[in-house]
């Protein structure tokens, strides 16, 4: 029968959305890798001015970066608030996994769809409200006010990452343990958290990261005196135009690169 | 069951008491109090105030609102963001669809890196980073402009930073991956073997595609697109650094109601009509593929 067997017409249709569907892969794949990597081919010009072509080659930019004196201040920010935030939302994300894994709780589901929220609340009208709620608190401009909201912020991938991980230990085995003598908190800490240190620090690792890139909240919360590393670059870009942030651009992809390659390392490890 | 038992009691093993898997609910509770702490204080609250906020602060009443939509910025804002968000949502889910589904199909090492390293590579910068990279791409001088001028396509060198369409690429550039993550466990779910079975049946691979996979990953594609949408209504950094003054978004708006015109009331009736939009596509997408597909695109 004919019409078992695709006819020309539909063998010329078939080849056309083949092409079309190719173009479209190829179209997305260049335009996800071409502004990373104009950046840090950017990076290593030494004209006085952004620009393509770039007329000279060299290491000026780099060398501007660590000499200049201007970056150190914004950077030590960024690390230090980063750092409490890792902790801090470890310490309200760990537990909360938990007690959402291991225990029968009622509201589970929405314990847990608070704790991933901020990812789907529009940024700039959050940023609004936690302004006027800083405002009230009296945390606007303060190092912990931004800590907080940075935690909020990473909240949902440092939960996320720590209950797919919780997912992977079977609660047989702290049950094992609790039959040789352990009690409930030993057989988690002696056997659970052991097996899911590797994700922690992967945790850890994001947390720090979403911190480290966050710049909206910094902006409506941190008033004047506290200007993290992308505030910093936020401002220099609005303003002027420094040709050296090119050079950090690509540091921080870097650094930020292989951060997030090390934390998806060693959650595979952890299965 | 509730009757007091009074038959004697076996004594109690404490070993045995505690090999029950199920943490009891006290402990779980209290496990569970940072959270509602933080939650309540730094999530519901602040966005409740907003809601109060913009009824009771200046003069009350919908007049804020009245205030905001009266604006002619405020007006073409809303219309532009949720404009330039529908296209970012549709450029994420075409290519971000075509890019899940090459995933999946990839089998040589060499093109599967690729891929992923596209995927991933926007979440190793800061959306800063991101959309100065953009910046630079598109200025007066950048490479789009030499490749276009170089090749005698145009004469002068095009305007293309602080235009919408500068804010749409760089918006597309931020989402691109989540959609892709979002789309790619419905896509590695469907059986490529339905395909084989369609064209056994007569079908082409173009009416396969159209009949029996689109269906089947619709889910996948309504939820990863709301997520799209509802993150990019409110975006603040991309619409500032690349659309500039002369392009509306909400964003924009908000900010220069809270730096420059000290007009919080106004921005807070304009965040409210951001979150009431946002809430509502989340909710109709829940509603219409159900919790787990959502759930899915946010990478759970």
């Amino acid at each position: 029968m004919s019409h078992t067997i695709p006819g020309r017409r539909n063998r010329l249709l078939d080849r056309t959305t083949a092409i079309l569907g190719r173009v479209l892969v190829v179209c997305a794949v260049v335009f996800l890798l071409a502004p990373a990597l104009f950046i840090v081919v950017l990076s290593f010009s030494n004209d006085k001015r952004v620009g393509f072509p770039p007329q000279s080659w060299g290491l000026d930019r780099y060398v501007e970066i660590f000499t200049s004196g201007k970056w150190g201040a914004p950077t030590l920010l960024s690390l230090e608030i980063g750092a409490w935030v890792a902790v801090a939302s470890l310490v309200v994300a760990l537990p909360l996994v938990f007690a959402l894994k291991r225990s029968s709780l009622p509201g589970r589901g929405l314990l847990e769809g608070m704790a991933i929220a901020p990812l789907v609340i529009p940024v700039s009208a959050y940023a609004v409200g936690l302004y006027a709620v800083f405002a009230q608190l009296e945390l606007l401009g303060t190092k912990h006010g931004i800590v907080l909201a940075h935690t909020v912020h990473a909240l949902p991938m440092v939960v996320i990452v720590l209950s797919t991980a919780l997912d992977q230990v079977r609660p047989d085995l702290e049950l094992a343990a609790m039959t040789m003598g352990a009690n409930r908190l030993k057989a988690w800490t002696s056997v659970t958290v052991r097996l899911l240190a590797p994700s922690i620090i992967a945790a850890m690792l994001f947390g720090f990261i979403s911190s480290f890139d966050e710049a909206v909240f910094i902006t409506f919360l941190g008033g004047v005196g506290l200007v993290t590393l992308p505030k910093y670059i936020f401002d220099s870009v609005q303003y002027a135009v420094d040709p050296a942030i090119t050079a950090m651009a690509t540091i921080l992809m870097l650094t930020t690169a292989g951060i997030m390659l090390l934390g998806s390392a060693l959650r595979k490890d952890n299965k | 069951m509730t009757e007091v038992d009074v038959r004697p009691q076996p004594p109690r093993i404490r070993g045995r008491r505690q090999w029950n898997a199920v943490l009891p609910k006290l402990p779980a509770m209290l496990m569970v109090v940072p959270l509602v702490v933080v939650a309540l204080l730094f999530i519901i609250y602040p966005l409740v105030k907003l809601g109060i906020d913009s009824f009771t602060a200046g003069e009350g009443g919908f007049s804020n609102y009245a205030a905001a939509l009266e604006s002619d910025a405020i007006r073409n804002s809303l219309v532009s963001t949720l404009t330039m968000s529908v296209v970012v949502t549709v450029l994420c889910l075409v290519l971000g669809g075509s890019l899940a589904w090459a995933l999946t199909k990839a089998r040589k090492p060499i093109h599967k890196g690729l891929l992923w390293t596209a995927v991933l590579l926007p979440f190793w910068m800061g959306v800063v980073v991101k959309s100065y990279a953009w910046a630079v791409l598109l200025a007066k001088n950048g490479l789009i402009n030499s490749v276009l001028t170089g090749l005698g396509i145009t004469e002068e060198p095009l305007t293309l930073l602080y235009t919408p369409l500068a804010v749409v690429l760089g918006m597309t550039y931020t989402m691109l991956p989540y959609a892709v993550l979002a789309m790619y466990p419905t896509m590695a779910g469907f059986d490529k073997e339905l395909l084989n079975s369609a064209a056994v049946l007569g079908s082409s691979r173009t009416g396969a595609m159209c009949k029996v996979w689109l269906p089947m990953v619709r889910p996948g594609l309504v939820a990863g697109g709301a997520i799209v949408f509802a993150i990019s209504i409110g975006f603040y950094i991309t619409p500032v650094l690349l659309g500039g003054a002369q392009t509306p978004f909400m964003a924009t708006v908000i900010g220069d109601d809270i730096f420059a015109y000290f007009n919080y009331p106004r921005a807070a009736a304009s965040s409210v009509i951001l979150l009431v939009i946002a809430l509502t596509v989340l909710i109709v997408t829940l509603k219409a593929v159900g919790a787990k597909a959502l759930r899915g695109g946010l990478g759970k």
